[in-house]
């Protein structure tokens, strides 16, 4: 495909990944955590006596829910970093520490990207593929939201419709649907050169030792920090290949 | 313990109360987390200066909603029963759900002995997910908002071209094989690459022009096929979806 977007070309991301005002969103997205656990704490303190939940437990479960996150949250830290020169931090804290995740939000950069006939990275990767791309990827992040948002209130009252639903579509479609996705996002990598063979390949090996390693020797760690180790071998890889 | 005499109409009142004050608080802090994490990209789009066509934004969103569309609706489905009404608007604000929030509100169940899916394991898993919560964003803050944002400044440009250029392939090799393993498919895989394949290899090649739509064509495709040979083993033998592992 050879389409790109002549107006602005500039291909600097991070002078406008980095702009004042996308950082003051990621306070915002913060500042609305930070409230709706305040609130949702208030709210459990208020109904725990009813159910015998003495404050103690309380604590206990906030100390253990606080504990148990220490090592996901630092795996998906490293993930994060390894996608700052791509998105800038504004976007990346927003989108793949909060809200989304690295397969969601990288995938959708690049599928949006390729509909400009841009790559993620390359000279392609202008300023406004940068700005379409994170587009794309937020509102679609959105419609999770929105769907939860219609869904929720629909599902506490039961709704004998949604409970119908075919099990075995439940089952079938979405995982047909994601493997279909990324077996495609990651096959259309290979072609482009033989370091993205390389890095496509090392990046699966890494993950799938991984993920055997995890159930042979029960550590359950290395299946939360799979897709870190992966990235960072893959990339390792990436730099010896391409001899830079 | 004072509780433990009252009346179960009174307990039922206080969890109405809070079902009341989360469905309402709930969805309130959660359409305000929406507009927020979509005023960025809107500003940069219509006010960065960078002379973009409605129209590319609507194909690139569309080309999104073609291959993720049926998770949208799909997730929100399978993480309801796991984690009630008051947690979903908390769960799919903050995300990592399955590699986080489960594991830290089942970790909390365990350790002050609450079942899950009584009332006592719901208040359980609302307060572990704020702790969760706030771990995370403290992390966040430290680790990729400061660290990373120095490792950026003292990176080699040869080392961050490079990471720029090919960490979508470093991403996605991890990711299709995390899929693959998780959703315990094996039909369904086979189906999924062989399609992928054939899109990837024979029909872009003959067709250069359909470059666009490749992902959605690979996921209709897949979903159907996948569909049409699956396995038709009597129910009770039939696994139960499995929770999708994406947000």
């Amino acid at each position: 495909m050879h389409a790109p977007m002549a107006p602005t070309g500039s291909t600097d991301i991070l002078a406008i990944a980095n702009a004042p005002v996308l950082w003051l969103c990621v306070a915002g997205v913060f500042g609305v955590i930070v409230v709706q656990s305040l609130i949702f704490l208030r709210a459990v303190r208020r109904a725990a006596p009813s159910v015998q939940m003495t404050p103690a437990d309380i604590r206990t479960s906030f100390r253990s829910g606080a504990v148990s996150a220490i090592g996901p949250s630092l795996a998906v830290a490293l993930v994060a970093i390894a996608l700052l020169a791509l998105f800038g931090a504004p976007a990346v804290l927003s989108r793949i520490g909060l809200i989304g995740s690295a397969a969601y939000d990288v995938s959708a950069a690049g599928i949006a990207a390729g509909t400009l006939g841009a790559k993620l990275g390359d000279e392609s990767y202008t300023q406004s593929v940068f700005a379409v791309a994170f587009f794309a990827m937020s509102i679609g992040g959105a419609m999770w939201m929105i769907a939860t948002l219609i869904l929720t209130p629909l599902l506490r009252r039961g709704d004998a419709k949604i409970r119908a639903i075919n099990p075995a579509a439940m089952a079938i479609v979405p995982a047909a649907a994601l493997i279909g996705a990324f077996a495609c996002l990651g096959f259309t990598e290979l072609p482009k050169s033989g370091t993205h063979v390389v890095t496509c390949a090392v990046s699966a090996a890494v993950m799938a030792l991984s993920l055997l390693l995890a159930k042979t020797l029960g550590k359950s760690w290395l299946r939360e920090w799979g897709l870190g180790i992966s990235i960072v071998t893959a990339l390792g890889a990436a730099l010896l290949t391409s001899g830079s | 313990m004072t509780a433990t005499s009252t009346a179960p109409a009174a307990t039922d009142q206080a969890m109405a109360e809070f079902d009341r004050t989360t469905s309402r608080w709930g969805r309130a802090t959660m359409i305000a987390g929406l507009l927020v994490s979509i005023a960025g990209p809107l500003y940069l789009v219509f006010a960065g200066g960078l002379d973009i066509a409605p129209a590319q934004l609507w194909i690139a969103f569309a080309a999104v909603a073609a291959t993720f569309g049926i998770i949208w609706i799909v997730e929100p489905l399978t993480y309801y029963p796991i984690l009630g009404p008051a947690a979903m608007y908390q769960a799919f604000m903050i995300g990592n759900i399955s590699n986080k929030l489960l594991p830290a509100a089942l970790i909390a169940q365990t350790n002050i002995g609450a079942k899950p899916g009584t009332r006592r394991g719901q208040l359980a898993s609302v307060v572990a997910i704020c702790g969760a919560a706030a771990v995370h964003l403290a992390s966040l803050a430290l680790f990729v908002g400061l660290l990373g944002s120095w490792l950026i400044s003292v990176i080699p440009p040869a080392a961050m071209n490079v990471t720029r250029l090919y960490v979508l392939p470093a991403v996605l090799g991890a990711v299709l094989v995390q899929a693959i393993v998780s959703m315990k498919q094996p039909r369904t895989t086979v189906i999924a690459l062989a399609v992928a394949a054939a899109v990837v290899f024979l029909v872009l090649p003959a067709v250069p022009g359909l470059a666009m739509v490749s992902t959605a064509i690979a996921v209709l495709g897949t979903v159907l096929l996948a569909w049409f040979f699956r396995s038709r083993q009597p129910a009770s033998k039939a696994r139960p979806a499995q929770p999708v592992h994406l947000e």
